[in-house]
């Protein structure tokens, strides 16, 4: 009975480390097709391209390690990509209408506040499901800038914000030099503070954290907060990569969003969702994303591709779960 | 007043009232714990075990009486000031995070903190050191909880509870039911310790052999008053134990046991589970009834999961009159024959906002539709006839099942499997909160299955209706047949030994 636990215990592990496997056998079959992808110059362009998923993905990573990694009750936020781009369209309206950049992201902070808290109240005082409530808010704040913007482009050239994309900074970018340093804050309170370690104990046992004396409906409300704070900074990346704000980046974002978040717990050894591994997660996707293109794989093929690895990486992980 | 009283108790409880809704549940009960001694509190179900925890944690106010911790009396309880008090609970179920470290879950909600974030080296070296001097357990502090045993993940939590070092009384409930037979040692040894350390350990249990092996003094409820403190325990000590805890005879609200059919019927043949139950066989012939005793973690609650297809077997096989059946859903189950009645109607049994009619033919809609379409009429008077032979009340087909009594929704679980004509019947806890005058009709309905010549196998934690019930008992523990013995062979006292590991008793065949 024990030997047999064990066998099941290391084929769940195994199949944890599947999705991983894919990935990296994808990312083989790419730098083969594609001689230029394995270049220092091309790696650097896929960093600097997974910078607004990146963010995005450390603010769902929060959500879930407050919520737990149940995709269906577990915490989840779909729209913090929504927030990212709500925040760059008020900046890059605003910035049109003449207003100083300081004012504008003041005013795309506090909308994107209002988005955090309200998903917090939702969740945690109402208790509504973050699965639909966030899906329900991304549609809303879509709509709340697609008023904000007229559903058009808005081109931007504001020097502060083209840095993020062409500035250096000691010989490195300064956008991943900002990022690095966002990210790294956020894990170190992630992981190594006190606040960290009760959100995760409350999204591994919300009964556990409750006796405890954790508590935690609270830190799922801060959660969203924290992934509203992320989905702001997150457009101004926007903003920069795009050079001003365009109608309908938000739906690849979530994608390769949850994609790269859930992707990221089959790299932590406790084959939980961790904010690094969402990170190393994001940075994957974009490869890949860039990967497909310099092979000349069609657009939507692309799409294709992705949602079918979504799929896969869900349906393995599920399969760890049960295994345990 | 004059003088003080110096008490010695680490707690006491005197005169506890808690009523709820329709019942007593604590009527004057009592319990006094002293420190350095394991004080074993027990009682049947429903005797007032749990509400007492419940009213000393400060999650439940009582009524009336006192409590007094530490010398100081305590006007209302609440779960800080208790635990400030230095009470501690360890709860029956584990509430563990699977992916957290041992020194994660033992500084849960208490963690230590260096200038520089978290104190993880000195909060591993504190965990491990504690784990090993108070409890015996000599572990890494890295190693995760889901790599753990249960009996290390029980010392974890109580580790948890006790890491602050201000514990002064510790309240165990059931600790040992996950347990397998050598991880029970483990504990009890955990548990010797922190008396030596002067701790008040309250041990609430079932496994009346553990009560006698590990308690100084025993306090007995029974239906929410102290029906006994007993000073001297020694392992013979269970049979008066037993006979505080029981107190009744066997009432007349059970049926006579009619003629019964013969044939073999249902033969389950050494089932296991490979977790819960191992080597279970049993037979059940037709027009028979075979009680399943045992407590919780006994395999019990599993084993009728099995048979019934909603647990993967591992080994085993089961027959009805020589043919084997191939039992792997609960489709398959009832395609076969082989129907359930589960312990939680609510959940499992009903779809408590369809009316009795969809209710009772949920499971034979086939022979009730004509081209694909339901006949209304049909389903109508099949339900009709149902209602008659059950007597289910209100005697009406549309009446939303939510709203029927305990006993009334019991039957219209039951009607559906009549409705099906199903040979073999499975029962777990069939009379859980349902009142005495159902009761009497469900043991009715039992025995009229019987009669008719089905196999019917009742799973109970009630002793008197498993020995008015049925013919033949089987008890299990910890995942074994440990006995079995004909119903009308043995007393109250001598099945309830046998259940709780008291006693092996005499008439009682042996495990094959």
């Amino acid at each position: 009975m024990r030997a047999e636990a064990r066998l099941s215990a290391w084929l769940s592990d195994l199949v944890g480390y599947l999705p991983l496997a894919i990935l990296i056998g994808v990312l083989a079959y790419i730098s083969l097709n594609a001689p230029n992808f394995l270049t220092l110059r091309n790696l650097e362009l896929v960093l600097m391209q997974s910078l607004p998923v990146v963010l995005v993905c450390a603010g769902l990573a929060v959500v879930v390690m407050a919520g737990g990694d149940d995709v269906v009750s577990g915490g989840i936020d779909l729209s913090i990509p929504a927030t990212a781009v709500l925040s760059a369209g008020i900046t890059a309206q605003m910035l049109t209408l003449g207003y100083p950049l300081a004012l504008c992201a003041v005013a795309a902070l506090v909308a994107c506040l209002v988005v955090g808290v309200i998903n917090a109240a939702l969740v945690s005082r109402i208790g509504m499901t973050p699965l639909l409530t966030t899906l329900a808010m991304f549609v809303a704040v879509v709509g709340v800038n697609n008023v904000v913007t007229a559903s058009r482009r808005i081109n931007v050239d504001h020097p502060w914000i083209l840095a993020l994309r062409e500035a250096e900074i000691g010989g490195m970018p300064l956008g991943i030099v900002l990022v690095v340093m966002i990210v790294g804050t956020l894990f170190v309170a992630a992981h190594q503070t006190r606040w960290g370690l009760n959100l995760q104990a409350a999204g591994g046992s919300r009964d556990a954290a409750e006796i405890s004396g954790i508590n935690p409906g609270r830190l799922v409300g801060q959660s969203f907060v924290v992934a509203a704070v992320t989905g702001f900074v997150c457009g101004f990346f926007v903003l920069a990569r795009g050079s001003g704000s365009s109608p309908g980046v938000q739906d690849n974002l979530m994608l390769e969003m949850v994609l790269a978040t859930f992707l990221g717990a089959a790299f932590s050894p406790r084959r939980v969702v961790t904010l690094w591994g969402a990170v190393l997660g994001a940075v994957l996707v974009a490869a890949i994303s860039i990967g497909f293109k310099s092979m000349g794989v069609n657009v939507f093929w692309t799409g294709l591709i992705k949602g079918s690895l979504i799929v896969v990486v869900v349906a393995f992980s599920a399969m760890a779960q049960r295994g345990r | 007043m004059a003088g003080i009283t110096v008490t010695q108790a680490a707690f006491s409880l005197s005169d506890i009232v808690k009523i709820f809704p329709g019942v007593r549940a604590l009527d004057r009960a009592s319990l006094e714990v002293r420190p350095g001694e394991v004080h074993g509190l027990i009682g049947e179900n429903g005797a007032g075990k749990s509400t007492v925890i419940k009213v000393l944690a400060g999650v439940c106010q009582p009524d009336s009486g006192t409590i007094i911790v530490g010398g100081q009396r305590i006007a209302s309880a609440t779960p800080a000031g208790v635990h400030s008090a230095g009470v501690r609970f360890i709860h029956q179920e584990l509430h563990l995070v699977p992916h957290f470290t041992v020194t994660e879950s033992v500084f849960m909600g208490q963690e230590l903190h260096g200038s520089l974030g978290l104190a993880r080296r000195k909060m591993r070296r504190l965990a491990e050191a504690f784990l090993r001097d108070n409890l015996g357990l000599d572990i890494s502090g890295n190693r995760l909880i889901r790599d753990l045993g249960t009996a290390e993940r029980k010392l974890v939590q109580v580790a948890r509870a006790l890491i602050d070092g201000a514990a002064k009384a510790v309240i165990f409930d059931e600790p040992t039911a996950p347990l397998a037979n050598e991880e029970i040692e483990m504990v009890m040894q955990a548990i010797a310790r922190l008396k030596a350390q002067g701790i008040a350990i309250l041990y609430v249990s079932h496994y009346l052999s553990e009560i006698t092996d590990i308690c100084d003094r025993v306090t007995v409820y029974r239906q929410g008053r102290t029906v006994g403190v007993f000073d001297e325990i020694s392992d013979a000590s269970a049979g008066e134990l037993i006979y505080a805890m029981i107190g009744r005879e066997i009432s007349d609200m059970f049926p006579n046991k009619g003629a019964r059919a013969t044939g073999e019927g249902l033969v389950v043949d050494g089932l296991s589970d490979g977790a819960h139950f191992d080597s279970v066989s049993l037979t059940v012939g037709k027009g028979r009834i075979l009680g399943i005793a045992g407590l919780i973690g006994s395999g019990r609650e599993e084993l009728i999961d099995t048979i019934y297809g909603l647990r993967r077997k591992t080994a085993g096989s089961l027959r009805f009159d020589g043919e084997t059946l191939q039992v792997a859903t609960a489709a398959q189950a009832v395609a076969q024959g082989i129907v359930l009645v589960p312990r939680d109607r609510r959940n499992d049994g009903l779809v408590l906002p369809m009316t009795v009619a969809e209710n009772a033919t949920l499971a034979t809609l086939e022979a009730n539709s004509r081209a694909g379409l339901i006949d209304a009429r049909a389903v109508g008077d099949a339900t009709t006839a149902l209602i008659d032979s059950l007597d289910i009340r209100p005697p009406n087909v549309d009446a939303v099942t939510r709203l029927l009594s305990g006993g009334n929704q019991q039957k219209v679980v039951l009607a559906r499997w009549l409705a099906a004509d199903a040979r073999v019947f499975l029962f777990d806890e069939p009379t859980v909160g349902v009142d005495v005058g159902a009761k009497a009709e469900i043991y009715q309905l039992i025995e009229d299955l019987a009669t008719k010549g089905a196999s019917v196998i009742l799973s109970s934690s009630d002793p008197v209706e498993l020995l008015g019930v049925c013919d033949q008992i089987v008890v299990m523990m910890r995942g074994r047949v440990a006995g079995e013995v004909a119903a009308s062979d043995v007393s109250v006292d001598n099945l309830v030994a046998a259940i709780t590991g008291a006693a092996m008793v005499e008439g009682f065949a042996n495990a094959r």
